[in-house]
C-alpha cells in the first residue's frame, strides 16, 4: 500500500496535465483537483521509480531553512501497474536499496477501489525467511494516516481521489515562486474530517503546469502543521511533476524531502513481477529488473 | 517475594513500553518565526541527489556487501540463590556473561540474468569475562561461521537454489509445530527468538511459482542435528558424559519435503510433507560406562497444514502437525531422562500452534502464539510406573508487543514467553533505538521466573541486562 501510495503521491500532490491555460481559466477548485485525479491514473499505469527519501531535523541558518543534522537517507525502487476495468485496482512492489541495514526489505502490496475489500500487503524479510502477510490490509478508507518509511509524508499526504468527500474553494490568485497560482482551499466533509489530520489543506496550483508548487495543512485549531513545498517542476513523459518534494513537519522542526531520482511510465512490465515471487526469488526479481532497465535506455 | 508478586512484576515489565505509549505525546515545538514567508527555502537543498547520473547498467560487484559490526555487553544482575530441589540450593552471583565483538558480513550479487550468488557469515571474538572467553582458560577466543551460502537458478516458472540455506515453514510467530526443518541453536540468553537460533543447512530447494499456486520442495543433503551447549555457556552444566555430535561413520543421510501453498483474498494455506530427522538428538550413556555419551538419531515423517485469515487488522494463523514415529523420549540426557530406563520408543504426535497478530495502529502491534502437543498413546510401550518427559499436552505460549516511536528511530518491544503448565515465565523487554544510517543501539532487560518443575528452574530470579552497538555500511 504505501509503494502504491508513493505513486499516488506522484502525481496526486503536484502532477499538472498539458492543458492549455485558456481552458483552465474556467475551472472551479473541483475541476482542478479532478484534472490531477484523472492524471494520476495515467501515470500511475505501468511504472517504475526511483526514489531518495531525505529526513533531518531542521533550523534557520543566514535566513534560510537548512538541515540541523545529517539525514537520514533511504533509497528506494518501485514498480505499479494498475488493473481492474476502469483501471483503479493498483498492485506494486517495493524494494529498499539503502540503509545497508535495510537493504533487501521487499513490500508487495494489492490495493482495490471496492470499499468493501481490503488491500493486501505482503512483506519478505530474510531474517524471518519466508513471506509474511501484514495485519493492515484495511480499505483505505477505515485506515490511519501512516508516516512513508519513516518520514514526514503520511499516506494522507499521498492521496487525491475521494475528492467528493471534500469541499473545494479557490480562495485567490496570486504568486509563489515566481509562478501564477491559484490558492484552492480543501475542506473535508463530516465522513472524512474522522480519518484525516487536518481539518482543511490549501494548495497553490501552478497556472500553467497545474502542478501544485506549496500546500499548508492545518489542524482542528486552524494551527498550521506541515508544509509542502515543490522544486524541479519538470516535463516528464508528457506531464508535468515535481521531482523534489520536501514536507516540513512544523510540530516536530523535522523535514523530509522526496526526490524522485528516476521517474518512468507506460512500461512493459510482466503481471507475474507483481506477485509474491518478486519477494522472495531475487535471482528472478534481479532479471526483470534489469529488463525493465533495458527499456529506460 | 511471592511467585505471584514476581510474575506480576514480569508482567508489569511486559507492559512498560504500552504505557510509555499513552504517555508519549509529542510537544509542540513551532516557532511562528521560524517559518514566517521571510524565511526562504532552499530548493536546492536536496539537489545533489540530481546531479549523480543515473545508472541503469549493471551493478558493480562489490555493491553487493552488506556489513554490520555490533559489540554487546550482557550480564546477570541479579544476586541470589537457587534451590532446584528442596534443601539443595546455589548461589547465582552478578556476572558478566557475553562481552564480545561481532562482523556479520551479507553478499548477494546477481551476477547473471537468472543466476544469483548470496552469502552471509559472521565472526564472533569474545572479551574478557564473556564466558567463552572463562571457558579458554581466560584467553581471547574468535569464532568464524559461514550462514548462508547458496547458488540461485531461476528460470521460467522455475527457481533453483543449492547451498546452505533455511527453509521456514508454518504461520505462527515465534513457535510454529511446523518450524522443524532446519536446527536450531539457542547459545544463551541473548538468543530468544527463534529467528535468530535458526541454523542454516546444505540443501537444494525447488520452487515452482504455478499460476495460481506455488510448489516448493527440498532435499536436505546433510542434516545436522541441534549442537549440544558450549562450555561456559548459561545453558552448560557437566555431564556424565560427554555429548557429542551424531558419528556418521559414512552413513548418508537426507531430509526431503513439500510444501504447497495458494493465496486466496485474505487468506494464505498450504499443506506439507516431509520426512525429517528430529533436530535434537537422544543421548544414552556408553555401552562400556565411559567415554563419550552416545548420539542417537531418529527419523519421522510429518504432515501439516497451515493457514492465515485477514481481517481487517487481525491476522489469525492456524499450524497444524502430525509426526509418525518421533521419540517419545528425545529430550534425553545422561542421568536426566524422565524414564526409568531409556528406551527407543517411538510414537505418533499431534501438534498445533495457534494466534493472532493484531495491528493496534500504524505504530503498534501485538502478537500472540500458543503451541500445543500430545503423544498419542502414551502409555503403549511404557512399564508399569514409567512416565513420559511430556506427558499429557505440553507446549509454550508467547505474547509480543512492540510500539514504533520517533518516526521509526524508536522501538521498544516487550515479549512474554511460558509454557502450558505454567511453570516458567521469561520477560523480555527490548529497546532499539537507530541513531544515524550506520549506528544502532540495542538494550534489553530478560527476567525469568521458574518452578523446580521447569528445566528452567536453574535460571529462576536471574536479571539479565544487556546492551548491543552495531554501526552497518
Amino acid at each position: 500500500m504505501i509503494a502504491t501510495n508513493l505513486r499516488l503521491l506522484i502525481v496526486s500532490i503536484f502532477l499538472g496535465a498539458c492543458f492549455s491555460s485558456v481552458f483552465a481559466q474556467d475551472l472551479t477548485g473541483f475541476d482542478i483537483m479532478k484534472l490531477v485525479d484523472d492524471a494520476q491514473r495515467q501515470s500511475n499505469d505501468s511504472s517504475f521509480n526511483r526514489m531518495q527519501l531525505s529526513s533531518c531535523k531542521f533550523g534557520v541558518t543566514n535566513g534560510r531553512i537548512t538541515c540541523a543534522d545529517r539525514p537520514r537517507v533511504k533509497s528506494l525502487e518501485s514498480v505499479a501497474k494498475n488493473y481492474g476495468p476502469e483501471l483503479k485496482d493498483t498492485k506494486s512492489v517495493t524494494v529498499t536499496l539503502e540503509p545497508a541495514a535495510e537493504r533487501g526489505i521487499g513490500m508487495l502490496s494489492y490495493t482495490y477501489d471496492e470499499t468493501d475489500r481490503d488491500n493486501e500487503t505482503w512483506l519478505y524479510l530474510s531474517a524471518l525467511g519466508r513471506v509474511k502477510r501484514l495485519a493492515s490490509g484495511d480499505s483505505d478508507e477505515e485506515t490511519e494516516p501512516a508516516s512513508l518509511f519513516g518520514s514526514e509524508f503520511t499516506t494522507e499526504d499521498t492521496e487525491t481521489g475521494k475528492l467528493e468527500e471534500y469541499t473545494f474553494n479557490i480562495l485567490e490568485e496570486t504568486t509563489t515562486a515566481g509562478r501564477e497560482v491559484w490558492k484552492v482551499e480543501m475542506i473535508p466533509n463530516e465522513e472524512r474530517a474522522k480519518k484525516t489530520r487536518y481539518s482543511r489543506q490549501v494548495h497553490y496550483v501552478d497556472k500553467e503546469r497545474h502542478v501544485v508548487l506549496r500546500s499548508e495543512m492545518y489542524d482542528q485549531y486552524e494551527k498550521e502543521v506541515k508544509r509542502l513545498m515543490a522544486s524541479r517542476v519538470e516535463l516528464v513523459n508528457d506531464i508535468w511533476m515535481s521531482r523534489s518534494l520536501t514536507m516540513m513537519n512544523l510540530v516536530t522542526n523535522r523535514l523530509s524531502n522526496m526526490a524522485f531520482v528516476e521517474i518512468y511510465t507506460d512500461l512493459d512490465i510482466e503481471d507475474e513481477f507483481l506477485s509474491q515471487r518478486t519477494l522472495t526469488d531475487a535471482a528472478y526479481r534481479e532479471t526483470e529488473l534489469e529488463k525493465l532497465r533495458a527499456q529506460l535506455n | 517475594m511471592s511467585r505471584f508478586c514476581k510474575r506480576a512484576g514480569l508482567i508489569l515489565m511486559f507492559v512498560a513500553p504500552i504505557a510509555y505509549s499513552q504517555q508519549n505525546e509529542q510537544s509542540n515545538l513551532e516557532d511562528e518565526a521560524l517559518l514566517s514567508d521571510e524565511i526562504i527555502f532552499d530548493d536546492n537543498l536536496f539537489d545533489s541527489v540530481f546531479d549523480e547520473q543515473p545508472n541503469n547498467g549493471p551493478d558493480s560487484w562489490l555493491e553487493g556487501f552488506t556489513f554490520s559490526v555490533s559489540q554487546q555487553f550482557y550480564g546477570q544482575v541479579n544476586n541470589h540463590s537457587v534451590e532446584p530441589l528442596p534443601g539443595f540450593s546455589f548461589p547465582r552471583e552478578a556476572e558478566m556473561e557475553n562481552n564480545r565483538l561481532g562482523i556479520n558480513i551479507r553478499y548477494q550479487n546477481g551476477f547473471a540474468p537468472g543466476w544469483l550468488i548470496q552469502a552471509s557469515g559472521q565472526t564472533r571474538t569474545y572479551w574478557k569475562h564473556d564466558y567463552e572467553h572463562e571457558a579458554n582458560n581466560k584467553n581471547i577466543d574468535a569464532e568464524y561461521r559461514i550462514n548462508e551460502f547458496f547458488l540461485q537458478r531461476s528460470f521460467d516458472q522455475h527457481s533453483i537454489k543449492f547451498g546452505r540455506q533455511t527453509v521456514v515453514w508454518g504461520e505462527t510467530v515465534g513457535n510454529s509445530v511446523l518450524d522443524v526443518i532446519n536446527h536450531f541453536e539457542f547459545r544463551d540468553l541473548t538468543i530468544i527468538d527463534i529467528e535468530d537460533a535458526r541454523l542454516n543447512q546444505w540443501m537444494v530447494v525447488w520452487d515452482y511459482f504455478g499460476e495460481g499456486s506455488n510448489w516448493s520442495s527440498f532435499i536436505n543433503l546433510y542434516p545436522e542435528f541441534n549442537p549440544a551447549s558450549v562450555r561456559g555457556s548459561p545453558f552448560f552444566f557437566e555431564p556424565e558424559f560427554n555429548l557429542t555430535d551424531y558419528k556418521r561413520d559414512g552413513e548418508a543421510l537426507a531430509e526431503v519435503g513439500t510444501q504447497w501453498r495458494k493465496s486466496f483474498d485474505r487468506s494464505d494455506i498450504s499443506f506439507m510433507a516431509a520426512y525429517l530427522y528430529e533436530n535434537q538428538l537422544r543421548y544414552e550413556d556408553p555401552v562400556s560406562g565411559i567415554g563419550d555419551a552416545v548420539a542417537k538419531k531418529n527419523d519421522f515423517l510429518l504432515l501439516g497444514f497451515s493457514a492465515n485469515r485477514a481481517i481487517g487488522r487481525l491476522l489469525l494463523n492456524f499450524d497444524l502437525a502430525f509426526s509418525h514415529n518421533v521419540l517419545a523420549d528425545s529430550f534425553n540426557f545422561p542421568g536426566t531422562t524422565a524414564l526409568s530406563s531409556p528406551l527407543d520408543l517411538k510414537k505418533d504426535q499431534i501438534g498445533t500452534s495457534f494466534g493472532f497478530e493484531w495491528a493496534v495502529d500504524n505504530e503498534q502491534s501485538l502478537s500472540l502464539g500458543i503451541q500445543a502437543q500430545k503423544m498419542l498413546d502414551e502409555d503403549e510401550g511404557l512399564l508399569p510406573g514409567q512416565q513420559l518427559f511430556n506427558q499429557g499436552v505440553f507446549g509454550s505460549w508467547l505474547v509480543r508487543y512492540s510500539n514504533i516511536l520517533l518516526n521509526s528511530d524508536l522501538t521498544l518491544s516487550s515479549t512474554l514467553q511460558g509454557d502450558l503448565n505454567g511453570d516458567s515465565l521469561l520477560a523480555l523487554l527490548g529497546v532499539n533505538y537507530t541513531i544515524n544510517d550506520n549506528w544502532a543501539v540495542d538494550a534489553q532487560i530478560i527476567s525469568i521466573n521458574a518452578t523446580s518443575d521447569s528445566p528452567l528452574v536453574f535460571f529462576d530470579e536471574d536479571l539479565r541486562v544487556g546492551m548491543t552497538i552495531t554501526y552497518s555500511y
